[in-house]
């Protein structure tokens, strides 16, 4: 019992840490917010116990040639970390933040392709990894294309999940949950010509499909391609990175459709693969804006 | 002259080719209902083959509006002003900026709103030699500017060839400090292809919970801390209520404050939503609440509401009651009273079938105030003070001001 209740007032205080800090960073303006969280990644890559050997692991499969070299992964894995954390200034700046002033900061190359998955009517199924900051993206195209929802994990606390949630919607973008209610109103959202974005570089659920990425056998959810088949609609591998700038660049790969032979696991998995491959190319193009300091890989840290 | 001159005699979808400036005084940059209304006026008239440019201070070079029909005048400062905040622009140094301007655009009516606010429209109307149209918007039960500036006010008037009110309330108060003045009451507006029930929702905002939804500007005269109040005292009978907070202001801290320290739970504080957005939450909520204490003129938000089929509670403060019919399409309360304004939230949120009825009522009624059909009735205004200026006698020529010319 006094565990349980030792961890709850731990969850509280660390929820309460980051409203003080996000309630200053919100009113910074945003070099200084930035200035802000390069100071903080510093020291969460000097002294985080398992975030960093588990990125460097993942750093080192995704980027072989990075395992004989360990100035080059050290640099990676510290831009790594100082991107993540401005990803995480402009999460805070959110809540004050005007789509207006967004638009000139976002750049997409291969229009075409979601002008052409959008063309097809049933919806557009967006399939990334964590990389970048996708609600400036999302914000943008939810105010200009059509109405976004993101299907992500459940965060804890739950407060903070909550305040994660809100300030999304306040940008006009929905937050479903990995579960049967949310799955339900992705279905709802892509017959309803909306734009659902997901991610599939880590196995959130635990039901993820043993399948090789990167060339190592991981867990790797197929629920995209199974809602992408059970309504075909297209899916499209999408990247959003940040440049040196930092405005951010969408990056696209031509849509993928998922085709049934009457074999629905079989179906699910030629379709993932064929995704995976492109977010691979993502990943391996800009490994310093990969960050997933998770366990991915049997042998992870 | 530019080409939209040279289309004048055309016919229009709304009556003969007009050029029109619409003159607004507060900033542009900044969101209320007197701007929404300018804009969507504005973007009616284009649509319906006139041309319309804005005139209006701002803060903010981007204002989300064409900035080739978008003349910025002046730098708005923060006013207290009928229990609120107006951000007004009170330079009087802008006669030559806006007299270059208006000579050259040539237009052929200009529509102040609010023209007796300084100092942009009073300025503009001063100077102003074509047909010109006002528009009051405000309602209050006092007015010490009006009492005490009537005499210097009363000229101003003279210059306008056409007045308007939004509400019967609006037209009240500008008569009862310029009795004789004629006005004509043209409701605000509602765009239906922006404000319906098929607007997507916030997915997760269509839960299981019971959606509360407030929009406005956080501050004292719209009523949040009734609002804030009855939803603690329901929170007990509607354990499934969620209370939705659209809007920001001087409140704010306040707000979070009083939720905090009562610990309410399930309160949505969404702060500053994009107009694109806005839509959205009306159709994820189940119940809209406008507890104003006064000083509403009349409540584009409660069109808002209407027009995407939710039932509404509001107090029953003029320029509300010259919307809503109690019964029919709201139930109202007293104005600064929580527990009746608690009493008819816990009605509503226990009869889905009271809701729904409401509901209906709300949709068919929001059809009147299309800005189709008050666009119309605007231009309607603008030829009878084209006619009116019309049939003004010419000034005539004095001999002093030939003699100092020459």
């Amino acid at each position: 019992m006094w565990r349980y209740r030792l961890s709850r007032a731990i969850t509280a205080v660390q929820y309460r840490g980051f409203k003080a800090v996000q309630s200053i960073v919100q009113h910074m303006p945003r070099p200084w917010a930035y200035a802000l969280a390069v100071f903080a990644a510093r020291f969460a890559w000097w002294f985080s116990p398992l975030a960093r050997p588990r990125l460097e692991f993942n750093l080192k499969i995704a980027c072989p040639e990075l395992a004989n070299d360990r100035n080059e992964l050290r640099r990676i894995s510290w831009l790594n970390f100082r991107n993540h954390a401005k990803a995480y200034a402009d999460l805070m700046q959110l809540p004050l933040a005007r789509v207006e002033a967004m638009r000139p900061r976002l750049k997409v190359d291969g229009w075409e392709y979601l002008e052409q998955a959008r063309a097809h009517g049933r919806g557009v199924l967006v399939v990334s990894c964590h990389m970048g900051s996708y609600e400036v993206a999302a914000a943008i195209w939810s105010a200009t294309l059509a109405p976004v929802s993101f299907f992500a994990e459940e965060l804890e606390p739950r407060p903070l999940f909550e305040w994660y949630r809100d300030t999304r919607a306040r940008l006009g973008i929905s937050v479903l949950t990995l579960d049967y209610g949310g799955i339900r109103k992705v279905l709802d959202a892509l017959r309803d010509q909306e734009m659902v974005i997901t991610a599939i570089d880590r196995d959130i659920t635990g039901t993820g499909y043993l399948m090789p990425f990167f060339g190592k056998l991981a867990p790797i959810p197929l629920g995209p391609a199974a809602i992408a088949l059970r309504l075909g609609t297209p899916l499209f591998p999408v990247c959003v990175y940040r440049l040196p700038d930092d405005t951010y660049q969408v990056e696209v790969a031509p849509l993928i459709f998922a085709e049934s032979t009457g074999n629905p696991r079989a179906d699910q998995v030629k379709a993932t693969q064929a995704l995976l491959r492109r977010i691979e190319q993502f990943i391996q193009h800009h490994p310093e804006q990969w960050h997933v300091p998770h366990r991915i890989w049997a042998g992870s840290p | 002259m530019g080409d939209g001159r040279s289309k004048s005699g055309l016919e229009t979808t709304l009556g003969i080719f007009m050029r029109v400036g619409l003159v607004s005084p507060y900033d542009f940059a900044s969101p209320g209902g007197v701007n929404d209304h300018v804009r969507q006026l504005a973007r009616r008239l284009t649509e319906t083959g006139h041309e319309a440019r804005i005139f209006a201070p701002s803060s903010r070079a981007d204002v989300g509006f064409d900035k080739a029909r978008f003349y910025r005048i002046g730098t708005p400062i923060a006013v207290p002003a009928n229990d609120s905040v107006a951000r007004i622009t009170l330079s009087f140094h802008l006669a030559n900026q806006v007299a270059a301007i208006v000579a050259d655009e040539r237009f052929d009516v200009l529509h102040f709103h609010e023209p007796l606010m300084p100092a942009l429209p009073m300025t503009m109307l001063r100077m102003s030699t074509t047909a010109n149209v006002g528009t009051f918007h405000a309602y209050a039960r006092s007015n010490v500017g009006y009492y005490y500036g009537r005499p210097l006010l009363q000229p101003y008037l003279g210059h306008l060839h056409r007045a308007i009110a939004v509400s019967e309330p609006a037209r009240a108060f500008v008569n009862r400090y310029f009795p004789d003045f004629p006005v004509r009451v043209i409701p605000n507006g509602i765009d239906l292809d922006v404000y319906n029930p098929d607007v997507t929702p916030i997915r997760h905002l269509r839960d299981d919970n019971l959606n509360i939804l407030f929009v406005g500007r956080l501050e004292k005269r719209k009523g949040l801390g009734d609002l804030l109040r009855a939803y603690r005292a329901i929170t007990t009978r509607i354990p499934h209520a969620r209370l939705i907070i659209v809007g920001d202001g001087p409140l704010r801290g306040r707000a979070e404050a009083y939720i905090a320290r009562h610990r309410l739970s399930n309160v949505l504080m969404a702060g500053y939503v994009p107009e694109t957005v806005k839509p959205r939450y009306y159709t994820s909520a189940d119940i809209f609440c406008a507890p104003a204490t006064g000083a509403e003129s009349f409540g584009i938000v409660l069109l808002e509401a209407l027009a995407s089929g939710l039932p509404v509670v509001a107090t029953e403060v003029p320029g509300y009651m010259s919307v809503l019919e109690s019964g029919k399409d709201s139930i109202t309360v007293p104005p600064k009273n929580w527990r009746e304004l608690a009493a008819s939230l816990v009605i509503l949120a226990r009869d889905a079938e009271l809701r729904r009825r409401l509901s209906d009522y709300a949709l068919h009624k929001a059809r009147r105030y299309s800005w189709d059909v008050v666009a119309s009735e605007i231009v309607g205004v603008y030829q009878e003070a084209r006619k009116a200026l019309a049939a003004q006698p010419a000034v005539a020529l004095e001999v002093s001001r030939v003699h100092n010319a020459v």
